[in-house]
């Protein structure tokens, strides 16, 4: 389970969250929506460990654990996982040396066994072929000449391979045609399960009907504005942001 | 009143003049060879070590860099077997499959050479030191070629010094399948001079690939001044690897010089990670059409470890092409340089020249020196140069943290993927991995 409370977050001694609080039980689907410059993104890097996101008050909780206190690689090791928005490029290293040395870095972290070369490629080529990757894009630097679906089909895949429990998805659907969003919809769904949380960012509707979330939070300055059941994005979609737009009157 | 300039002697130039008085009549060679020396020792001594008033020394100030200089490595019979052969090299690079050529100190080791098949494939080859007693006409050749690039200390030194070293000449038409690996191992039980002397001639359509190695024995303030001279015929082609990996108290003074003909292809790649200071020069002439030259490397540093790479292309002919590409790590308060210098003659329209040079600097106090040098006359010609610097990017780091990766490991990787590129310019993998390994190993010595 996620716990948020009273978070403050700013980056560049900018504010960005302002008191955001926010529960996240095991094996539930929760989507943030909110205008742009509401805080979505600041709050996936702030529970990723971004270096330049500062936490000033609040607590956040992972399965009990203090995950404010926990660099980067140590909340991936716990099972912390962000999807982004947009994934790097890295020339130089190819992306199933990438693959490797993460899914073996957490093993190693989590006191389990490295996988071996030929295990390991087994696996991948398995989940590969779920999420219709070619192996032979594997082979490529990481993500360098990706198109915009196969980076974040590659997300997707380390998702899978790094087996998490807490799924953040940074405006996974940004960039995608429809096919590629079903695609990359299906292997969010397959991922489904009573152990693993996620939290859906995303600007737009549309994801939410691939990805159907239990509850939909809407923030607006920082800060949870209103929650939800599903019905809430499509009235969202409906109505747009105007009521949470950046206007100190409407948020009082 | 003499208003001449009387040049101060510095403590290591007079150590210098010393050694070649001491040993002139013991080097070894026929009396044209002694004449040659006598000749380039003058030169040396009126112009002394050079410092950084001279533009091509601009970065490096030999002279104020060597305090003395020790005596000539005279040693024979040092006592190094294979674990002390690998433990100087590195594993990786002991596990290339080549005809292998040790020299301990100068001194041929045929105990841990492997030159079996060599000669039998056609290739003529011996110590330098025999050669020079009667010299065959390929030798004074390349002797006297080399003894005219006027002007350069280094050689004009290696000249009046050179006691040991390789002879290898390829005949025409030979593809030599395994690589010929000249391995030089320095400073066995006390610090020394050694003045190495290789010559390389391809004849035409002739192809090999030989690497050099550099390491050091266990006394670790021993200086080396090498040269590999290299002729290459009509469409011959040589792939030219240098591994240096000396103790890092030692000074690395190095020059490859390549007459290229027609048509033939000269590739030399360098990876640089010992010595306390290092001066790689290679330098490159064209002297026939359609020639190709592609030169690259990388220089890892750490400490305070000053190696300085200065590359020379010289397009003295038409349609020619040259590439160079060099990658530099440098850590603590390493200092890295970086000089290419092209020259393209009037009349040779039509040259294709590119340079780069990247370095990653890994702290505050390294320092990264790029001297680009274009010298264009003809007005048909494409040329560039670019050179970077830039530290780790933070969102890379950043994202591989994410996927559970340790800082330091993470560090590591995008350290290996910033050099790999340089790897990926050899024809052979098999090598690329060999030096990615190289670098993967003194990258593990940096997360210590």
């Amino acid at each position: 389970m996620l716990e948020i409370k009273n978070l403050y977050a700013s980056v560049d001694g900018r504010e960005i969250l302002k008191g955001l609080d926010l529960t996240l039980p095991a094996g539930e689907v929760h989507a943030i929506m909110g205008p742009n410059g509401s805080g979505k993104s600041t709050l996936s890097y702030v529970l990723a460990g971004k270096e330049d996101y500062e936490v000033t008050q609040g607590s956040v909780t992972w399965n009990g654990q203090d995950l404010l206190d926990m660099k980067p690689d140590e909340r991936a090791a716990a099972g912390v996982f962000l999807a982004f928005q947009y994934p790097m490029e890295i020339p130089g290293v190819a992306t199933m040396t990438f693959l490797r040395n993460a899914v073996n870095a957490v093993r190693k972290a989590c006191g389990q066994e490295e996988y071996s070369t030929p295990d390991f490629l087994r696996i991948v080529k398995q989940k590969a072929k779920d999420l219709k990757i070619d192996i032979e894009m594997l082979r490529r630097p990481l993500n360098v000449g990706f198109s915009g679906g196969e980076k974040k089909r590659n997300e997707v895949l380390q998702m899978s391979l790094l087996e998490p429990g807490l799924c953040i998805l940074d405006e996974t659907d940004s960039g995608l045609d429809i096919d590629a969003l079903r695609i990359v919809s299906e292997g969010v769904n397959a991922l489904r399960s009573p152990e693993r949380s996620m939290l859906v960012i995303t600007h737009y509707q549309r994801l939410l009907n691939y990805i159907v979330p239990d509850r939909v939070h809407v923030l607006s300055k920082g800060r949870v504005a209103r929650s939800g059941g599903p019905e809430l994005a499509v009235e969202l979609e409906k109505s747009g942001y105007a009521d949470y737009a950046d206007d100190e009157a409407t948020a009082a | 009143m003499d208003l001449s300039v009387q040049q101060f002697r510095s403590k290591a130039e007079q150590a210098l003049l010393d050694i070649y008085e001491a040993s002139a009549d013991g080097l070894p060679g026929s009396a044209s060879i002694a004449a040659m020396r006598q000749s380039a020792i003058r030169t040396f001594s009126s112009l002394g070590l050079p410092h950084r008033r001279i533009e091509a020394w601009k970065y490096t100030d030999l002279r104020g860099a060597i305090d003395d200089v020790p005596s000539l490595a005279a040693s024979t019979g040092v006592s190094v077997d294979a674990a002390a052969l690998e433990a100087a090299l590195g594993t990786p690079i002991i596990g290339v499959r080549a005809y292998r050529l040790v020299l301990a100190e100068g001194e041929f080791r045929a105990d841990l050479s492997d030159v079996s098949g060599l000669r039998e494939a056609g290739v003529e080859f011996g110590s330098l030191a025999q050669a020079l007693e009667a010299p065959p006409s390929w030798l004074t050749e390349s002797l006297n070629e080399t003894a005219s690039r006027e002007g350069d200390v280094l050689l004009a030194l290696n000249t009046a010094l050179m006691s040991c070293g390789v002879v290898l000449r390829l005949p025409e038409g030979l593809t030599l399948q395994k690589p010929i690996h000249i391995v030089h191992l320095d400073g066995a039980s006390m610090a020394s001079s050694t003045f190495a002397r290789n010559v390389i001639i391809a004849e035409e359509g002739a192809s090999a690939t030989v690497i050099e190695s550099f390491g050091t024995l266990g006394a670790n303030a021993s200086q080396h001044n090498a040269v590999t001279a290299l002729t290459l015929g009509s469409k011959s082609a040589i792939h030219h690897i240098k591994l240096q990996r000396e103790a890092l108290e030692t000074i690395h003074l190095n020059v490859w010089a390549a007459n290229v003909g027609a048509e033939a292809r000269y590739n030399a790649f360098q990876i640089s990670m010992g010595s306390a200071l290092a001066r790689n020069q290679i330098d490159v002439r064209f002297g026939g059409e359609g020639a190709a030259t592609d030169v690259s490397g990388a220089t890892l540093a750490r400490g305070k470890q000053h190696c300085d790479t200065t590359l020379v292309v010289e397009h003295n002919v038409p349609a020619c092409e040259s590439r160079e590409m060099f990658k530099l790590v440098l850590d603590d308060a390493a200092r890295g340089i970086f000089q290419g210098k092209i020259v393209v003659a009037p009349d040779a329209q039509k040259t294709d020249g590119k340079q780069m040079s990247q370095a990653l600097l890994l702290s505050e106090t390294a320092e990264f020196d790029s001297k680009p040098e274009l010298e264009i006359y003809a007005d048909d010609v494409v040329c560039g140069h670019g050179a970077t610097s830039g530290q780790i990017d933070e969102d890379l780091l950043f994202y591989l943290r994410a996927r559970g990766l340790p800082e330091a490991q993470a560090r590591a990787l995008l350290i290996q993927a910033f050099v790999g590129e340089v790897f990926e310019v050899l024809d052979d993998e098999s090598l690329g991995e060999v030096f990615a390994n190289v670098s993967a190993e003194w990258l593990g010595a940096a997360a210590e």
